[in-house]
């Protein structure tokens, strides 16, 4: 095809796109343009706006300014079967087939041939056989295989199938490879330069800047939902994309407290389970430890370990020199160690109750004895916890789903402080927060470092991990690669070590 | 306040019934038939007082009537084991007592089950409803195994009146009612249920120690089938080994109407007993209004799925 045509009418174009979420700009007017036979690339950091741009496309958000064009006619995309109508198909990261149906019947799921007296098994295996061959697909096997059978890499060609055997001319991957060893890589990429021949565009989303590099015609960085740049791959390199994900000066600035380690108030040695593997470190009094890592590096998972969510298989954990086991989160707080989730609603708080509720939960033994609640105490509970913590809330006794995310968030830390934990292990604390709310989420921080609490942070923002804890541990794929002093280290460099090769590849 | 005014509904469509069937029925509102009518309520209410503490929890418990029916076999079968043939309190203890424990036994393996095991408290309970029937049914070849006329103790059980007043399973009926609120609304317990029943892991990151609770709730509600039994049997007369059939079903009927929501951690004890009276008074009045029985189902299955739906729109 003659490509100077193709850049004048590009097959999809996004001209201005905004998405709000509340106070939050998830996409500022962005710009991006995918080619017929093409593979682009989309980058950038945790939030930068890419999953909003897919679920725009995919038709799941609405934009609230901007248009998108498909082959220069202007479209609006209202559901996910308009989206498929205009023949955009995404593949999620979770993989969204049938396991218990072959793969013949998961690529023909919901338009299986068949008439009133029922399917027509015959010709479904026929098209898919057909298909795949079409398409060049061999590695996905006998279509009659049962799909919980396939590996990730298959199931994921039996997706890629699926999306073309309908009219499909966008293709959205959504991080493809994070479940895929290095060879089963090569054979997508392999698999994926083909079907630029079948005229679709394609979206690649990842992390892995190297490959992306390799496999991409071109490049778009998003970064706090702005469009910062767009090249050609092969005329940038990883040290510059890097610095457009990351950017300079438009963040803001959080105060570390002063560094005063006072004892070691938590040591792990060799702490091992399925997403845990041999991890050690250890942690003073008075002392941030931040883990810097990327969605799905497992950090979660060694918060949930230490915190006895999550059985250990092996390793140790000692608090204040002593060897505790922990096998509950009451096994932990006996302790003195304590967890504010991850996930808010899912996790962290009682959504169907108030405020009051969820506040006076830890402390039940202080306001209720045997069968006599002492009203008295449990406000005085309550209102310790709103006060010292800058909850804002109309009544205590409203219903916490009714509260702001950032007064949801302080109210996960309040709750634990009614008994000063030694401990305290923070788990994406700013995650859906607005920026002010975030600036007293650490303002909050500060003063409990300050007050001698060991605190261990866990946040996808790096530039976050780096401002407002004393030592970073750099961690991928459940292990510390290493931990070093905040100071001496920079988003660049941490960004570089976890999005390089594979860690299990010796880097 | 906050109880006044989610009760206040219910509270009003209790009245209307009470009022629809006053005119509808001579003398339906007389104290004598009133009375009646609670002491036909007591069995329900004291099954769906224990249901409701399983469906706030997010779980659901189908094998109170069995277990009913079991009870009440294994304590009368004791009971005319007795040696003298005469009453004898100690023996009539141990008969009731055997009784309870069968139940304590049947609701901490549902409990254990329910708690360790992935396997859905539904499909637990729904076994353990059919080894419960299928057990009662093992005792006098599953014919009705009578009460000797000297056992007036356990006889008083479902018939007797307090002070010549007030029956027997009324009193029981509120005494049960009273703990089971206390427990509810004024222990660390109860936040406990209302927790876990809101979010689950919510609950299991705050420190509450799920599998204990819930191992606890589903033994409560089997030890409070085994009290209805009791009463049930009592007043039969006799141990029907085929008796108690679809009472899990009123309980749960008794518990929604009075606002315990089936995804958990909403309910109060005051909504269930009201719940129960109304489902009694619809039971009762339809009966004495010679309705068939067959309109009687129609009826009370509508009015059970206008009482839930007018109850998840107010939300």
């Amino acid at each position: 095809m003659n490509p100077a045509a193709t850049a004048e009418r590009p097959l999809l174009a996004l001209s201005g796109v905004t998405k709000r979420f509340g106070g939050v700009l998830a996409l500022d007017n962005v710009d991006f343009d995918l080619r017929c036979g093409e593979i682009h690339a989309l980058l950038g950091e945790n939030g930068a706006g890419k999953s909003t741009l897919i679920k725009i496309l995919g038709g799941i958000h609405r934009p609230d300014a901007g248009q998108l064009f498909i082959e220069g006619r202007p479209v609006s995309i209202h559901s996910v079967a308009d989206a498929n109508r205009l023949g955009i198909r995404i593949i999620h990261q979770e993989l969204s087939l049938a396991p218990n149906l072959s793969v013949a019947e998961n690529i023909y799921l919901g338009r299986e041939p068949g008439g009133l007296l029922g399917l027509h098994r015959g010709t479904m295996v026929r098209d898919a056989e057909s298909l795949i061959a079409r398409l060049d697909l061999h590695d996905i096997g006998a279509v009659g295989t049962s799909v919980s059978a396939l590996n990730v890499a298959r199931q994921q060609l039996v997706e890629i199938a699926r999306a073309l055997s309908c009219q499909t001319r966008i293709l959205v991957l959504d991080e493809p490879t994070s479940a895929l060893s290095q060879a089963e890589t090569e054979s997508l990429f392999t698999t994926l330069r083909r079907l630029r021949r079948e005229d679709v565009g394609i979206i690649y989303i990842s992390h892995r800047l190297e490959e992306t590099l390799r496999l991409a015609d071109r490049v778009t960085v998003l970064r706090d939902g702005r469009a910062v740049a767009t090249r050609r791959a092969a005329e940038t390199d990883r040290a510059e994309l890097i610095r457009w994900m990351v950017g300079r000066d438009i963040r803001e600035h959080f105060h570390r407290p002063p560094h005063k380690p006072g004892e070691v108030a938590l040591r792990v040695r060799g702490l091992c389970n399925p997403k845990v593997h041999d991890v050690s470190f250890e942690l003073h009094y008075g002392q941030v430890l931040g883990l810097g890592g990327l969605v799905g590096s497992g950090r979660s998972e060694l918060a949930r370990a230490l915190y006895g969510v999550d059985p250990i298989y092996g390793g140790t954990i000692e608090i204040d020199g002593q060897a505790v086991v922990i096998r509950s989160p009451q096994d932990a707080r006996r302790c003195g160690l304590v967890m504010v989730p991850e996930d808010r609603k899912r996790e962290g708080l009682v959504m169907t109750e108030s405020l009051a509720f969820n506040l006076a939960l830890p402390w039940l033994r202080d306001w209720i004895a045997a069968c006599l609640p002492n009203r008295r105490k449990r406000r005085d509970i309550i209102e310790r916890a709103i006060a010292g913590f800058g909850i804002r809330a109309g009544h205590p006794e409203q219903g916490v789903d009714t509260l702001s995310g950032g007064n949801q968030q302080k109210a996960l830390v309040a709750r634990w402080m009614e008994h000063r934990p030694k401990i305290l292990i923070l788990d994406e604390p700013t995650r859906g927060v607005d920026v002010g709310a975030r600036e007293e989420m650490f303002a909050i921080l500060g003063r409990l470092v300050e007050s001698g609490m060991a605190v261990l942070l866990i946040s996808s923002d790096l530039n976050e991990v780096i401002q407002s804890s004393h030592r970073v541990a750099v961690y991928r794929d459940g292990r510390i690669l290493r931990i070093v002093p905040a100071e001496q280290t920079s988003i660049e460099q941490i960004m570089s070590e976890l999005t390089g090769g594979r860690a299990d590849e010796g880097n | 306040m906050k109880a006044i005014r989610q009760l206040l509904p219910l509270l009003v469509a209790m009245a209307a019934l009470l009022t629809l069937f006053g005119l509808w029925v001579p003398n339906f509102l007389q104290p004598e038939n009133m009375l009646d009518l609670v002491q036909q309520v007591s069995v329900n209410a004291i099954l769906a007082f224990g249901m409701t503490l399983v469906i706030l929890i997010g779980g659901i418990d189908l094998s109170v009537g069995a277990l009913l029916a079991l009870v009440g076999t294994t304590t009368v079968y004791i009971l005319t084991r007795n040696p003298g043939e005469t009453q004898n309190v100690p023996w009539l203890m141990l008969a009731m007592l055997a009784g309870l424990g069968v139940a304590a036994a049947f609701g901490a393996f549902n409990g254990l089950c329910a708690a360790r095991t992935p396997m859905p408290p539904f499909i637990i309970t729904l076994s353990t409803m059919l080894v419960a029937r299928g057990a009662a049914l093992r005792f006098n070849e599953g014919r009705p195994m009578h009460i000797p006329d000297y056992e007036g103790l356990f006889l008083a059980i479902g018939n007797g009146r307090l002070l010549g007043v007030l029956p027997i399973p009324v009193v029981l009926m509120v005494i049960v009612f009273l703990v089971m609120a206390v427990l509810l609304h004024r222990t660390r317990f109860g936040q406990h249920l209302y927790a876990i029943g809101g979010n689950r892991e919510a609950a299991r990151f705050t420190g509450i120690p799920i599998a204990a609770n819930e191992i606890f709730v589903y033994t409560l509600c089997s030890i409070l089938a085994g009290v209805a039994g009791m009463i049930h049997t009592s007043q039969l007369y006799s141990a029907e080994p085929a008796s108690g059939v679809m009472f899990e079903l009123n309980a749960i009927a008794a518990a929604v109407v009075g606002g315990t929501s089936f995804t958990g951690g909403r309910g109060t004890m005051y909504g269930t007993l009201i719940g129960a009276i109304i489902i009694g008074i619809l039971d009762k009045g339809l009966n004495q209004a010679g309705v068939h029985f067959s309109s009687q189902y129609i009826i009370k299955g509508l009015v059970i799925l206008a009482a839930v739906y007018i109850d998840v729109r107010r939300r």
